[in-house]
């Protein structure tokens, strides 16, 4: 198995781990016209959600957006994202997991991959930048399971020179939005 | 007579978890599983991306995509102690690799090494 050398040093422990606890299950029907990430986020704020681990069940895109990995020539990290591919709806999807967790701003974040199929029959996937996928006619679908006492919370990674989300135990404030 | 199985039981205690570069996808998470005292756990929520993937289909047939930044669409499984009582992540799931192609099968032990990161929330399988 091959192993990739970063550019920052690669400290232990290689598992970060935090407990949390069930916070309840909530499906979520996002409406067509809704941007997915804007949706799902108000949709959980409403419920005092700021951390959640999603299943999207079922749905259709009017316009999908999604981006896949590649070497980052810069030196800068071992891997980028591309340019944005564009689909032109309606896109339905075929499965997607996604995580809710607080952002570098405190503001909730959404990290979303799926995958999904075009009108022609072609299979798409990738990483899914905000604001760019449209919820088409048929509706959006999300199963929600919420955690508190532990979540996702952006933080500043040496070792990939990214900012990614890292486990968090969370305060009682911090559990609901 | 059938062989089905069914095993009653109830979902636990939930760990949120993040998986560093280079770690094997399938033992990092029964590992990790097994650290937060989990013999049976679910895969309730994943994103992630692997330097290389390697993904099994068919009966023994096996599908290599180098990467780096081979992205994890979508993770689904279970942490389960094989006959001989081992913890194993057993896998399933959909990546993409630089070309933007997709691909689906059964994720490979030791064969699965983690790119960027790997954003994880298992919940552990209580068997009555």
């Amino acid at each position: 198995m091959r192993q990739a050398e970063h550019p920052g040093p690669a400290l232990e422990p290689r598992r970060l781990r935090v407990g949390a606890n069930a916070a309840g299950e909530y499906r979520v029907q996002l409406a067509a016209g809704e941007e997915l990430h804007e949706g799902i986020l108000a949709a959980l704020a409403d419920v005092g959600l700021q951390h959640a681990a999603i299943t999207l069940l079922s749905g259709q895109f009017a316009a999908f957006s999604y981006l896949t990995g590649q070497a980052d020539d810069s030196g800068e990290r071992l891997a980028t994202y591309g340019a944005p591919s564009v689909l032109c709806g309606p896109v339905t999807l075929i499965g997607a997991n996604a995580l809710v967790g607080r952002g570098p701003q405190g503001d909730a974040l959404l990290h979303c991959h799926a995958v999904v199929v075009d009108v022609e029959g072609g299979v798409h996937g990738g990483h899914l930048p905000p604001g760019a996928c449209i919820v088409g006619e048929a509706g959006l679908v999300a199963q929600v399971m919420g955690l508190s006492g532990g979540g996702f919370a952006v933080s500043y990674d040496a070792e990939t020179n990214y900012a990614i989300f890292h486990p968090t135990s969370l305060d009682a404030e911090e559990t609901s939005a | 007579m059938s062989d089905t199985e069914v095993e009653a039981g109830q979902l636990g205690r939930i760990a949120v978890v993040r998986i560093k570069p280079n770690e094997d996808l399938c033992r990092a998470v029964a590992a990790a599983a097994l650290a937060e005292g989990f013999r049976c756990a679910l895969v309730r929520g994943a994103v992630g991306s692997l330097l290389d993937a390697a993904i099994g289909y068919g009966a023994e047939k096996r599908l290599d995509i180098p990467g780096p930044g081979v992205e994890i669409l979508t993770l689904s499984g279970e942490v389960r102690p094989d006959a001989a009582g081992e913890v194993q992540a057993l896998l399933t799931g959909t990546i993409s690799d630089s070309d933007a192609r997709v691909y689906g099968g059964r994720f490979l032990p030791d064969a699965n090494p983690i790119c960027i990161t790997l954003e994880l929330v298992l919940q552990e399988w209580i068997p009555d």
